[in-house]
Protein backbone atom coordinates (compact mmCIF):
# COMPACT_ATOMS: atom_id res chain seq x y z
CA UNK A 1 0.00 0.00 0.00
CA UNK A 2 2.86 2.59 0.95
CA UNK A 3 4.61 1.71 -2.25
CA UNK A 4 1.75 2.33 -4.63
CA UNK A 5 1.30 5.96 -2.17
CA UNK A 6 4.85 6.59 -3.35
CA UNK A 7 4.01 6.09 -6.71
CA UNK A 8 1.24 8.09 -6.49
CA UNK A 9 3.75 11.24 -4.92
CA UNK A 10 6.23 10.71 -7.35
CA UNK A 11 3.50 10.86 -10.24
CA UNK A 12 2.42 13.96 -8.70
CA UNK A 13 5.58 15.51 -8.54
CA UNK A 14 6.52 14.41 -12.43
CA UNK A 15 9.07 17.10 -14.18
CA UNK A 16 7.27 19.42 -16.09
CA UNK A 17 9.36 18.33 -19.36
CA UNK A 18 7.88 14.93 -18.95
CA UNK A 19 4.22 16.86 -19.01
CA UNK A 20 5.17 18.58 -21.88
CA UNK A 21 6.45 15.47 -24.09
CA UNK A 22 3.49 13.53 -23.54
CA UNK A 23 0.89 17.03 -24.40
CA UNK A 24 3.12 16.79 -27.68
CA UNK A 25 2.64 13.78 -28.36
CA UNK A 26 -1.21 13.58 -27.61
CA UNK A 27 -0.96 16.42 -29.93
CA UNK A 28 0.71 15.54 -32.76
CA UNK A 29 -0.09 11.73 -32.93
CA UNK A 30 -3.75 12.18 -33.98
CA UNK A 31 -2.53 15.49 -36.16
CA UNK A 32 -0.23 13.11 -38.13
CA UNK A 33 -2.48 10.32 -38.37
CA UNK A 34 -6.47 11.49 -38.02
CA UNK A 35 -7.72 7.60 -39.38
CA UNK A 36 -6.16 6.60 -35.84
CA UNK A 37 -8.77 8.17 -33.60
CA UNK A 38 -12.27 8.76 -35.39
CA UNK A 39 -13.90 10.98 -32.99
CA UNK A 40 -17.69 11.39 -34.34
CA UNK A 41 -18.51 15.27 -34.01
CA UNK A 42 -21.92 16.13 -32.67
CA UNK A 43 -23.85 19.47 -33.54
CA UNK A 44 -24.30 21.69 -30.21
CA UNK A 45 -27.31 24.55 -30.15
CA UNK A 46 -25.41 27.55 -30.92
CA UNK A 47 -23.56 26.10 -34.03
CA UNK A 48 -27.03 24.89 -35.50
CA UNK A 49 -28.45 28.50 -34.85
CA UNK A 50 -25.40 30.03 -36.71
CA UNK A 51 -25.75 27.90 -39.70
CA UNK A 52 -29.77 27.67 -39.76
CA UNK A 53 -29.03 31.87 -39.88
CA UNK A 54 -27.06 31.52 -42.65
CA UNK A 55 -28.99 29.03 -44.70
CA UNK A 56 -32.50 31.43 -44.42
CA UNK A 57 -30.28 33.75 -46.43
CA UNK A 58 -31.34 34.18 -50.03
CA UNK A 59 -28.98 34.33 -53.38
CA UNK A 60 -28.17 37.70 -54.46
CA UNK A 61 -28.10 39.06 -50.21
CA UNK A 62 -25.27 40.66 -49.04
CA UNK A 63 -22.99 39.14 -45.82
CA UNK A 64 -20.49 41.52 -44.73
CA UNK A 65 -17.83 39.45 -43.22
CA UNK A 66 -15.50 40.86 -40.57
CA UNK A 67 -12.36 39.39 -39.83
CA UNK A 68 -10.41 40.24 -36.57
CA UNK A 69 -7.97 37.83 -35.87
CA UNK A 70 -4.25 37.19 -36.72
CA UNK A 71 -1.43 34.54 -36.91
CA UNK A 72 -1.93 33.42 -33.20
CA UNK A 73 -5.24 32.31 -33.57
CA UNK A 74 -5.47 31.50 -37.41
CA UNK A 75 -5.49 27.89 -36.58
CA UNK A 76 -8.59 28.33 -34.49
CA UNK A 77 -10.45 30.67 -36.23
CA UNK A 78 -9.19 30.19 -39.86
CA UNK A 79 -11.00 26.67 -40.79
CA UNK A 80 -14.34 28.60 -39.60
CA UNK A 81 -13.68 31.45 -41.89
CA UNK A 82 -13.15 28.91 -45.06
CA UNK A 83 -16.78 27.22 -43.99
CA UNK A 84 -18.48 30.36 -43.23
CA UNK A 85 -17.11 31.45 -46.62
CA UNK A 86 -17.81 27.89 -48.62
CA UNK A 87 -21.70 28.14 -46.57
CA UNK A 88 -21.98 31.60 -48.20
CA UNK A 89 -21.19 31.37 -51.96
CA UNK A 90 -22.72 28.25 -52.26
CA UNK A 91 -26.05 29.80 -51.81
CA UNK A 92 -24.70 32.74 -53.99
CA UNK A 93 -24.56 35.60 -51.60
CA UNK A 94 -22.40 38.65 -51.83
CA UNK A 95 -19.22 38.70 -49.78
CA UNK A 96 -18.28 41.92 -48.26
CA UNK A 97 -14.74 41.54 -45.94
CA UNK A 98 -13.18 44.02 -43.99
CA UNK A 99 -10.14 43.36 -41.29
CA UNK A 100 -10.38 45.34 -38.04
CA UNK A 101 -7.16 43.87 -36.89
CA UNK A 102 -3.82 44.51 -39.20
CA UNK A 103 -3.21 40.91 -39.67
CA UNK A 104 -7.12 40.71 -40.57
CA UNK A 105 -6.43 41.61 -44.41
CA UNK A 106 -3.84 38.56 -44.76
CA UNK A 107 -6.24 36.74 -42.63
CA UNK A 108 -9.12 37.64 -45.24
CA UNK A 109 -7.18 36.99 -48.08
CA UNK A 110 -5.89 34.01 -47.27
CA UNK A 111 -9.62 32.53 -46.01
CA UNK A 112 -10.66 33.49 -50.03
CA UNK A 113 -7.65 32.23 -51.88
CA UNK A 114 -8.56 28.61 -50.41
CA UNK A 115 -11.94 28.93 -50.84
CA UNK A 116 -10.92 30.05 -54.31
CA UNK A 117 -8.52 27.31 -54.66
CA UNK A 118 -10.64 24.73 -53.59
CA UNK A 119 -12.02 24.94 -57.25
CA UNK A 120 -15.40 24.48 -55.91
CA UNK A 121 -17.18 27.90 -57.36
CA UNK A 122 -16.67 29.92 -60.15
CA UNK A 123 -16.03 33.25 -57.95
CA UNK A 124 -15.19 36.91 -59.59
CA UNK A 125 -13.79 39.43 -57.48
CA UNK A 126 -16.10 42.49 -57.12
CA UNK A 127 -18.59 40.21 -58.61
CA UNK A 128 -18.98 38.04 -56.05
CA UNK A 129 -17.06 39.61 -53.48
CA UNK A 130 -15.03 42.71 -52.32
CA UNK A 131 -12.41 42.98 -50.08
CA UNK A 132 -12.05 45.76 -48.19
CA UNK A 133 -8.74 47.54 -46.56
CA UNK A 134 -7.89 48.10 -43.48
CA UNK A 135 -8.36 51.07 -41.21
CA UNK A 136 -7.14 51.29 -37.80
CA UNK A 137 -9.50 52.60 -35.59
CA UNK A 138 -11.23 49.51 -34.32
CA UNK A 139 -14.76 50.37 -32.87
CA UNK A 140 -14.82 54.02 -34.68
CA UNK A 141 -14.44 52.24 -37.87
CA UNK A 142 -17.42 50.04 -37.25
CA UNK A 143 -19.41 53.51 -35.74
CA UNK A 144 -18.41 54.83 -39.38
CA UNK A 145 -19.26 51.59 -41.11
CA UNK A 146 -22.81 51.90 -39.03
CA UNK A 147 -23.59 55.57 -40.57
CA UNK A 148 -21.53 56.07 -43.53
CA UNK A 149 -19.62 53.24 -44.90
CA UNK A 150 -18.18 55.94 -47.99
CA UNK A 151 -16.85 58.50 -45.55
CA UNK A 152 -14.54 55.39 -44.28
CA UNK A 153 -13.57 53.96 -47.44
CA UNK A 154 -13.32 55.17 -50.22
CA UNK A 155 -11.45 52.23 -52.37
CA UNK A 156 -11.14 48.57 -51.98
CA UNK A 157 -7.88 46.48 -51.20
CA UNK A 158 -6.62 46.71 -55.22
CA UNK A 159 -6.85 50.88 -54.59
CA UNK A 160 -10.00 50.48 -57.27
CA UNK A 161 -12.76 53.12 -56.51
CA UNK A 162 -15.71 51.82 -54.79
CA UNK A 163 -18.16 54.01 -56.60
CA UNK A 164 -16.41 51.86 -59.70
CA UNK A 165 -17.55 48.45 -57.94
CA UNK A 166 -20.77 47.38 -59.38
CA UNK A 167 -21.15 44.74 -56.15
CA UNK A 168 -21.04 48.06 -53.88
CA UNK A 169 -24.09 49.88 -55.60
CA UNK A 170 -26.13 50.95 -52.97
CA UNK A 171 -24.09 49.53 -50.12
CA UNK A 172 -23.78 52.88 -47.74
CA UNK A 173 -24.16 51.33 -44.30
CA UNK A 174 -24.60 48.60 -42.11
CA UNK A 175 -28.28 48.74 -42.74
CA UNK A 176 -27.92 47.87 -46.50
CA UNK A 177 -26.12 44.67 -45.38
CA UNK A 178 -28.42 41.39 -45.17
CA UNK A 179 -26.33 39.61 -42.22
CA UNK A 180 -22.71 40.60 -40.63
CA UNK A 181 -20.49 37.53 -39.53
CA UNK A 182 -17.76 38.29 -37.32
CA UNK A 183 -14.80 36.26 -36.81
CA UNK A 184 -13.09 37.73 -33.72
CA UNK A 185 -10.48 37.23 -31.22
CA UNK A 186 -10.08 40.07 -29.21
CA UNK A 187 -11.10 43.37 -29.48
CA UNK A 188 -12.72 44.86 -31.60
CA UNK A 189 -15.17 41.70 -32.10
CA UNK A 190 -18.04 40.63 -31.78
CA UNK A 191 -18.81 43.17 -28.46
CA UNK A 192 -17.80 45.90 -30.20
CA UNK A 193 -20.14 45.14 -33.49
CA UNK A 194 -22.80 44.67 -31.24
CA UNK A 195 -22.39 47.68 -29.50
CA UNK A 196 -21.96 50.06 -32.25
CA UNK A 197 -23.45 48.59 -34.85
CA UNK A 198 -25.76 45.89 -35.54
CA UNK A 199 -28.18 46.01 -32.64
CA UNK A 200 -28.52 49.90 -33.16
CA UNK A 201 -29.46 49.26 -36.78
CA UNK A 202 -30.91 46.05 -36.51
CA UNK A 203 -28.73 43.68 -38.33
CA UNK A 204 -28.55 40.33 -37.89
CA UNK A 205 -25.16 39.54 -36.43
CA UNK A 206 -23.26 35.57 -36.08
CA UNK A 207 -20.00 35.65 -34.53
CA UNK A 208 -17.15 32.80 -34.85
CA UNK A 209 -14.29 33.17 -31.70
CA UNK A 210 -11.63 31.53 -30.00
CA UNK A 211 -13.28 29.31 -27.22
CA UNK A 212 -11.34 31.89 -24.82
CA UNK A 213 -13.57 34.47 -25.75
CA UNK A 214 -17.17 32.18 -25.56
CA UNK A 215 -17.77 33.84 -21.68
CA UNK A 216 -17.72 36.96 -23.22
CA UNK A 217 -19.56 36.36 -25.63
CA UNK A 218 -22.00 34.70 -24.31
CA UNK A 219 -24.46 37.08 -22.44
CA UNK A 220 -25.09 38.73 -26.15
CA UNK A 221 -25.81 35.11 -27.80
CA UNK A 222 -28.30 34.38 -24.99
CA UNK A 223 -30.22 37.79 -25.31
CA UNK A 224 -30.15 36.88 -29.01
CA UNK A 225 -27.83 39.91 -30.10
CA UNK A 226 -25.49 37.33 -31.44
CA UNK A 227 -27.13 34.66 -33.15
CA UNK A 228 -25.18 31.90 -32.19
CA UNK A 229 -21.89 31.35 -31.84
CA UNK A 230 -19.18 29.21 -33.41
CA UNK A 231 -16.77 28.80 -30.09
CA UNK A 232 -13.44 27.52 -30.99
CA UNK A 233 -12.40 24.60 -33.26
CA UNK A 234 -15.08 22.77 -31.81
CA UNK A 235 -17.76 25.08 -33.57
CA UNK A 236 -15.45 25.11 -36.70
CA UNK A 237 -15.58 21.41 -36.50
CA UNK A 238 -19.12 20.95 -36.16
CA UNK A 239 -19.99 23.92 -38.86
CA UNK A 240 -17.64 22.28 -41.21
CA UNK A 241 -19.55 19.21 -40.89
CA UNK A 242 -23.14 21.03 -41.53
CA UNK A 243 -21.23 22.91 -44.32
CA UNK A 244 -19.76 19.83 -46.10
CA UNK A 245 -23.15 18.14 -45.96
CA UNK A 246 -24.85 21.17 -47.36
CA UNK A 247 -22.21 21.12 -50.30
CA UNK A 248 -22.61 17.66 -50.90
CA UNK A 249 -26.12 18.24 -50.98
CA UNK A 250 -26.64 21.56 -52.36
CA UNK A 251 -24.89 22.05 -55.82
CA UNK A 252 -26.19 24.99 -57.74
CA UNK A 253 -23.46 27.36 -57.02
CA UNK A 254 -20.74 24.54 -57.19
CA UNK A 255 -18.63 23.74 -60.24
CA UNK A 256 -20.03 20.60 -62.11
CA UNK A 257 -17.81 17.67 -60.73
CA UNK A 258 -15.81 19.56 -58.22
CA UNK A 259 -14.66 17.09 -54.87
CA UNK A 260 -15.68 18.50 -51.61
CA UNK A 261 -13.02 17.85 -49.21
CA UNK A 262 -13.80 18.38 -45.52
CA UNK A 263 -12.32 20.97 -43.52
CA UNK A 264 -9.34 20.93 -41.18
CA UNK A 265 -10.99 21.75 -38.20
CA UNK A 266 -12.46 18.30 -38.04
CA UNK A 267 -9.36 16.41 -38.04
CA UNK A 268 -7.66 18.92 -34.97
CA UNK A 269 -10.40 18.34 -32.64
CA UNK A 270 -8.97 14.69 -32.18
CA UNK A 271 -5.75 15.69 -31.30
CA UNK A 272 -7.50 18.92 -29.21
CA UNK A 273 -10.08 15.67 -27.58
CA UNK A 274 -7.01 13.78 -26.54
CA UNK A 275 -4.69 16.72 -24.86
CA UNK A 276 -7.81 17.59 -22.47
CA UNK A 277 -8.10 13.41 -21.38
CA UNK A 278 -4.34 13.64 -20.76
CA UNK A 279 -4.58 16.82 -18.82
CA UNK A 280 -7.68 16.07 -17.23
CA UNK A 281 -5.67 12.39 -16.51
CA UNK A 282 -3.14 14.96 -15.04
CA UNK A 283 -5.47 16.68 -12.47
CA UNK A 284 -7.10 13.61 -11.44
CA UNK A 285 -3.26 12.16 -10.83
CA UNK A 286 -1.72 15.64 -9.08
CA UNK A 287 -5.58 15.69 -6.63
CA UNK A 288 -3.97 12.01 -5.45
CA UNK A 289 -0.63 12.64 -4.47
CA UNK A 290 -1.24 16.27 -2.72
CA UNK A 291 -4.17 14.21 -1.28
CA UNK A 292 -1.80 11.55 0.18
CA UNK A 293 1.11 13.91 0.81
CA UNK A 294 -1.38 16.69 3.12
CA UNK A 295 -2.46 13.27 5.04
CA UNK A 296 1.31 12.29 5.56
CA UNK A 297 1.82 15.46 6.75
CA UNK A 298 -1.18 15.69 9.01
CA UNK A 299 0.01 12.31 10.51
CA UNK A 300 3.27 13.77 10.78
CA UNK B 1 -3.15 78.30 -19.96
CA UNK B 2 -1.90 75.17 -21.92
CA UNK B 3 -3.65 73.00 -19.43
CA UNK B 4 -6.86 75.01 -19.15
CA UNK B 5 -6.97 74.81 -23.03
CA UNK B 6 -6.44 71.02 -23.00
CA UNK B 7 -9.08 70.66 -20.22
CA UNK B 8 -12.07 72.83 -21.99
CA UNK B 9 -11.00 70.76 -25.32
CA UNK B 10 -12.06 67.43 -23.78
CA UNK B 11 -14.77 69.14 -22.16
CA UNK B 12 -16.38 70.23 -24.54
CA UNK B 13 -16.37 67.60 -27.13
CA UNK B 14 -17.43 65.14 -24.45
CA UNK B 15 -20.32 66.91 -23.89
CA UNK B 16 -20.80 67.49 -27.70
CA UNK B 17 -19.87 63.72 -28.62
CA UNK B 18 -22.71 62.73 -25.32
CA UNK B 19 -25.60 65.66 -26.80
CA UNK B 20 -24.92 63.75 -30.51
CA UNK B 21 -26.96 60.59 -28.58
CA UNK B 22 -29.59 62.51 -27.24
CA UNK B 23 -30.41 65.36 -29.87
CA UNK B 24 -31.56 64.91 -33.26
CA UNK B 25 -30.34 68.08 -34.76
CA UNK B 26 -28.41 66.58 -38.33
CA UNK B 27 -25.41 69.11 -38.22
CA UNK B 28 -24.38 67.58 -34.77
CA UNK B 29 -25.29 63.88 -35.96
CA UNK B 30 -23.17 64.39 -38.71
CA UNK B 31 -20.38 65.22 -36.77
CA UNK B 32 -20.62 62.67 -34.22
CA UNK B 33 -20.91 59.87 -36.71
CA UNK B 34 -18.75 61.23 -39.84
CA UNK B 35 -16.22 64.38 -38.95
CA UNK B 36 -15.46 62.86 -35.22
CA UNK B 37 -13.94 59.26 -36.96
CA UNK B 38 -12.83 61.30 -39.51
CA UNK B 39 -10.68 62.38 -36.52
CA UNK B 40 -10.20 59.60 -34.68
CA UNK B 41 -8.78 58.01 -38.13
CA UNK B 42 -6.04 61.25 -38.37
CA UNK B 43 -5.03 61.22 -34.54
CA UNK B 44 -4.50 57.37 -34.64
CA UNK B 45 -2.65 57.19 -37.59
CA UNK B 46 -0.19 59.86 -34.97
CA UNK B 47 -0.39 56.96 -32.37
CA UNK B 48 1.22 54.68 -34.41
CA UNK B 49 3.98 57.18 -35.01
CA UNK B 50 4.43 57.67 -31.20
CA UNK B 51 4.31 54.12 -30.59
CA UNK B 52 7.12 53.76 -33.14
CA UNK B 53 9.37 56.55 -31.39
CA UNK B 54 8.16 54.90 -27.89
CA UNK B 55 9.40 51.04 -28.91
CA UNK B 56 12.35 52.78 -30.25
CA UNK B 57 13.43 55.03 -26.86
CA UNK B 58 12.86 52.58 -24.68
CA UNK B 59 14.82 49.03 -26.54
CA UNK B 60 17.76 51.88 -27.46
CA UNK B 61 17.70 52.45 -23.58
CA UNK B 62 17.83 49.41 -22.87
CA UNK B 63 21.07 48.41 -24.82
CA UNK B 64 22.86 51.41 -24.39
CA UNK B 65 22.68 50.73 -20.36
CA UNK B 66 22.63 47.00 -20.95
CA UNK B 67 19.37 46.66 -18.78
CA UNK B 68 17.66 43.51 -17.94
CA UNK B 69 17.22 41.35 -20.96
CA UNK B 70 18.73 43.79 -23.38
CA UNK B 71 19.71 41.28 -26.12
CA UNK B 72 15.92 40.43 -26.35
CA UNK B 73 15.93 43.82 -27.04
CA UNK B 74 18.35 43.58 -30.00
CA UNK B 75 16.37 41.03 -31.52
CA UNK B 76 12.66 42.90 -31.16
CA UNK B 77 14.94 46.11 -32.97
CA UNK B 78 16.11 43.68 -35.83
CA UNK B 79 12.79 42.59 -36.80
CA UNK B 80 11.41 46.20 -36.37
CA UNK B 81 13.67 47.44 -38.77
CA UNK B 82 13.49 44.39 -41.09
CA UNK B 83 9.72 44.49 -41.37
CA UNK B 84 10.37 48.48 -42.01
CA UNK B 85 12.65 47.80 -44.85
CA UNK B 86 10.52 45.30 -46.60
CA UNK B 87 7.24 47.21 -45.77
CA UNK B 88 8.81 50.84 -47.44
CA UNK B 89 11.73 50.33 -48.99
CA UNK B 90 12.49 46.95 -50.26
CA UNK B 91 9.59 45.30 -53.02
CA UNK B 92 10.89 42.32 -54.20
CA UNK B 93 7.30 41.98 -56.77
CA UNK B 94 6.57 43.66 -60.38
CA UNK B 95 3.84 45.87 -58.32
CA UNK B 96 3.63 49.21 -56.93
CA UNK B 97 4.80 50.17 -53.13
CA UNK B 98 1.88 49.67 -50.54
CA UNK B 99 0.48 47.19 -53.41
CA UNK B 100 3.19 44.38 -52.49
CA UNK B 101 2.37 43.90 -48.46
CA UNK B 102 -0.33 41.41 -49.75
CA UNK B 103 1.83 40.64 -53.16
CA UNK B 104 2.72 36.75 -53.28
CA UNK B 105 6.37 37.53 -53.84
CA UNK B 106 7.05 40.54 -52.37
CA UNK B 107 9.56 40.30 -49.50
CA UNK B 108 7.22 41.82 -46.95
CA UNK B 109 4.74 39.01 -47.58
CA UNK B 110 7.41 36.42 -48.01
CA UNK B 111 8.29 37.45 -44.36
CA UNK B 112 4.45 37.80 -43.41
CA UNK B 113 3.64 33.79 -44.58
CA UNK B 114 7.23 32.02 -43.47
CA UNK B 115 8.17 33.96 -40.33
CA UNK B 116 5.69 35.98 -38.60
CA UNK B 117 2.76 33.30 -39.18
CA UNK B 118 4.73 30.41 -37.91
CA UNK B 119 5.92 32.39 -35.05
CA UNK B 120 2.71 34.04 -34.48
CA UNK B 121 1.13 30.12 -34.36
CA UNK B 122 3.78 28.83 -32.15
CA UNK B 123 3.37 31.03 -29.25
CA UNK B 124 -0.45 30.77 -29.29
CA UNK B 125 0.62 26.88 -29.06
CA UNK B 126 2.67 26.94 -26.70
CA UNK B 127 -0.33 27.69 -24.04
CA UNK B 128 -1.00 24.23 -24.21
CA UNK B 129 1.98 23.18 -22.65
CA UNK B 130 1.52 25.83 -20.29
CA UNK B 131 -1.79 25.33 -19.37
CA UNK B 132 -1.17 21.47 -19.06
CA UNK B 133 1.96 21.77 -16.73
CA UNK B 134 0.00 24.91 -14.94
CA UNK B 135 -3.06 22.89 -14.33
CA UNK B 136 -1.67 19.98 -13.12
CA UNK B 137 -0.20 21.81 -10.41
CA UNK B 138 -3.10 24.35 -9.68
CA UNK B 139 -6.06 22.13 -10.31
CA UNK B 140 -6.22 21.02 -6.15
CA UNK B 141 -9.09 20.28 -4.05
CA UNK B 142 -8.20 22.86 -1.53
CA UNK B 143 -10.69 24.33 -0.59
CA UNK B 144 -14.13 24.40 -1.41
CA UNK B 145 -13.70 27.53 -3.97
CA UNK B 146 -11.01 25.43 -5.57
CA UNK B 147 -12.80 21.97 -6.00
CA UNK B 148 -16.26 24.43 -7.51
CA UNK B 149 -13.20 25.57 -9.91
CA UNK B 150 -11.60 22.40 -10.62
CA UNK B 151 -14.91 20.37 -10.89
CA UNK B 152 -16.37 22.74 -13.45
CA UNK B 153 -12.74 23.14 -15.30
CA UNK B 154 -12.80 19.47 -16.02
CA UNK B 155 -16.10 19.43 -17.25
CA UNK B 156 -16.04 22.15 -19.60
CA UNK B 157 -12.14 20.34 -20.60
CA UNK B 158 -14.02 16.91 -21.64
CA UNK B 159 -17.24 18.49 -22.58
CA UNK B 160 -16.22 21.13 -25.38
CA UNK B 161 -14.63 17.90 -27.05
CA UNK B 162 -15.85 15.23 -29.06
CA UNK B 163 -15.04 12.58 -26.77
CA UNK B 164 -17.10 13.94 -23.98
CA UNK B 165 -20.23 12.85 -25.76
CA UNK B 166 -18.78 9.02 -25.85
CA UNK B 167 -18.65 9.00 -22.25
CA UNK B 168 -21.72 7.41 -21.03
CA UNK B 169 -24.36 7.88 -18.34
CA UNK B 170 -23.21 5.74 -15.94
CA UNK B 171 -19.40 6.80 -16.10
CA UNK B 172 -20.61 9.67 -15.13
CA UNK B 173 -22.82 8.60 -12.39
CA UNK B 174 -20.11 6.69 -11.18
CA UNK B 175 -17.71 10.19 -11.03
CA UNK B 176 -20.47 12.17 -8.74
CA UNK B 177 -20.60 8.95 -6.76
CA UNK B 178 -16.89 9.38 -6.26
CA UNK B 179 -16.73 13.19 -6.05
CA UNK B 180 -19.39 13.14 -3.50
CA UNK B 181 -17.34 10.28 -1.58
CA UNK B 182 -14.09 12.55 -1.83
CA UNK B 183 -16.22 15.81 0.11
CA UNK B 184 -17.60 13.68 2.53
CA UNK B 185 -14.21 11.22 3.01
CA UNK B 186 -12.94 13.62 5.69
CA UNK B 187 -16.22 13.65 8.26
CA UNK B 188 -16.11 9.70 8.10
CA UNK B 189 -13.51 8.33 10.24
CA UNK B 190 -14.15 4.75 9.71
CA UNK B 191 -12.66 4.30 6.64
CA UNK B 192 -13.86 0.39 5.63
CA UNK B 193 -17.35 1.70 6.21
CA UNK B 194 -16.62 4.83 3.98
CA UNK B 195 -14.61 1.87 1.35
CA UNK B 196 -18.06 -0.34 1.86
CA UNK B 197 -20.27 2.42 1.24
CA UNK B 198 -18.42 3.84 -1.62
CA UNK B 199 -18.53 0.32 -3.91
CA UNK B 200 -22.21 -0.30 -2.80
CA UNK B 201 -23.05 2.76 -4.41
CA UNK B 202 -21.08 2.48 -7.15
CA UNK B 203 -22.55 -0.75 -7.97
CA UNK B 204 -26.38 -0.38 -6.81
CA UNK B 205 -27.17 3.76 -7.80
CA UNK B 206 -26.39 3.07 -11.77
CA UNK B 207 -28.80 -0.35 -11.70
CA UNK B 208 -31.41 1.83 -9.64
CA UNK B 209 -31.24 5.19 -11.46
CA UNK B 210 -31.32 2.53 -15.14
CA UNK B 211 -34.22 0.47 -13.62
CA UNK B 212 -36.67 3.92 -12.94
CA UNK B 213 -35.37 5.18 -16.49
CA UNK B 214 -33.72 8.37 -15.31
CA UNK B 215 -30.28 7.73 -17.06
CA UNK B 216 -31.37 9.79 -20.11
CA UNK B 217 -31.21 12.33 -17.70
CA UNK B 218 -29.14 15.65 -18.68
CA UNK B 219 -27.07 15.87 -15.37
CA UNK B 220 -25.77 12.23 -16.66
CA UNK B 221 -24.51 13.97 -20.19
CA UNK B 222 -21.24 15.58 -19.90
CA UNK B 223 -21.95 18.03 -23.08
CA UNK B 224 -25.67 18.79 -21.43
CA UNK B 225 -23.39 20.02 -18.01
CA UNK B 226 -21.07 21.73 -20.23
CA UNK B 227 -23.55 24.10 -22.26
CA UNK B 228 -25.47 24.59 -18.60
CA UNK B 229 -22.80 25.64 -16.47
CA UNK B 230 -21.74 28.38 -19.83
CA UNK B 231 -25.50 29.56 -20.34
CA UNK B 232 -26.24 29.82 -16.69
CA UNK B 233 -23.39 30.54 -14.31
CA UNK B 234 -21.03 31.70 -16.83
CA UNK B 235 -23.30 34.22 -18.42
CA UNK B 236 -24.50 35.16 -14.97
CA UNK B 237 -20.64 36.03 -13.93
CA UNK B 238 -19.90 37.64 -17.25
CA UNK B 239 -22.91 40.05 -16.87
CA UNK B 240 -21.86 41.19 -13.60
CA UNK B 241 -18.61 41.79 -14.98
CA UNK B 242 -20.07 43.41 -18.03
CA UNK B 243 -22.38 45.71 -15.91
CA UNK B 244 -19.74 46.89 -13.23
CA UNK B 245 -17.30 47.55 -16.56
CA UNK B 246 -20.17 49.51 -18.44
CA UNK B 247 -21.23 51.68 -14.60
CA UNK B 248 -17.39 52.19 -14.32
CA UNK B 249 -17.39 53.51 -17.40
CA UNK B 250 -19.84 55.88 -17.25
CA UNK B 251 -18.14 56.96 -13.59
CA UNK B 252 -14.88 57.50 -15.66
CA UNK B 253 -16.16 59.38 -18.53
CA UNK B 254 -18.70 61.53 -16.21
CA UNK B 255 -14.94 61.81 -14.02
CA UNK B 256 -13.27 62.97 -17.38
CA UNK B 257 -16.10 65.70 -19.24
CA UNK B 258 -16.32 67.78 -16.10
CA UNK B 259 -13.11 67.84 -15.69
CA UNK B 260 -12.31 65.66 -12.54
CA UNK B 261 -10.26 63.11 -13.53
CA UNK B 262 -6.76 65.15 -14.49
CA UNK B 263 -4.67 61.79 -15.37
CA UNK B 264 -5.54 61.76 -18.95
CA UNK B 265 -3.25 64.59 -19.45
CA UNK B 266 -0.40 63.19 -17.25
CA UNK B 267 -1.24 64.68 -13.52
Amino acid sequence: MISIKNIFIKLGQLDRRFIFILIGLSVLIPLIKPNWVNIPIKTTQNTQIVFNELNKLKEGDKVLVSFEYGASTKPEIHPMSVAVLQHLFAKGIKVYTIPLWPEGLMMAKYALEEVIESNLFNLNEHIDYVSLPYKAGGEVIIRGIATDLRTVFTQDVNNILLKEIPMMKGVNRVSDFDFVFDLSAGVPGNAEWVQFACDEHKVPLSSGCTSIMVTDAIPYVESGQIRGILAGMPGAAEYEQMVFKYLNENKDFIIKDAVVLPGKATSRMSAQSIAHVVMVIFIILGNISYYILRKRIKNA
Amino acid sequence: MKRQIAYFLVIFIGFLTLLGHFVNYPTLNNFIDNDATQWFDIIAAFAAFLGVINLLQLHLNKIVYKRKNWNYSIVTLGGFFIMIFFGFVFNGSSVSLGAHLKEEGSAFFWMFQNVYLPLGATMFALLAFFVASASYRAFKIRNFEATLLLISGVLLMIGRVPIGQLIPWWMSLEIYICLFFAIIASRIKNKKYLFYSLFITMICLPILIFSLGLNSLYIFKIPEIQEWIMDVPATAGSRAIMIGIALGTIAQSYRIITGRERSILGD
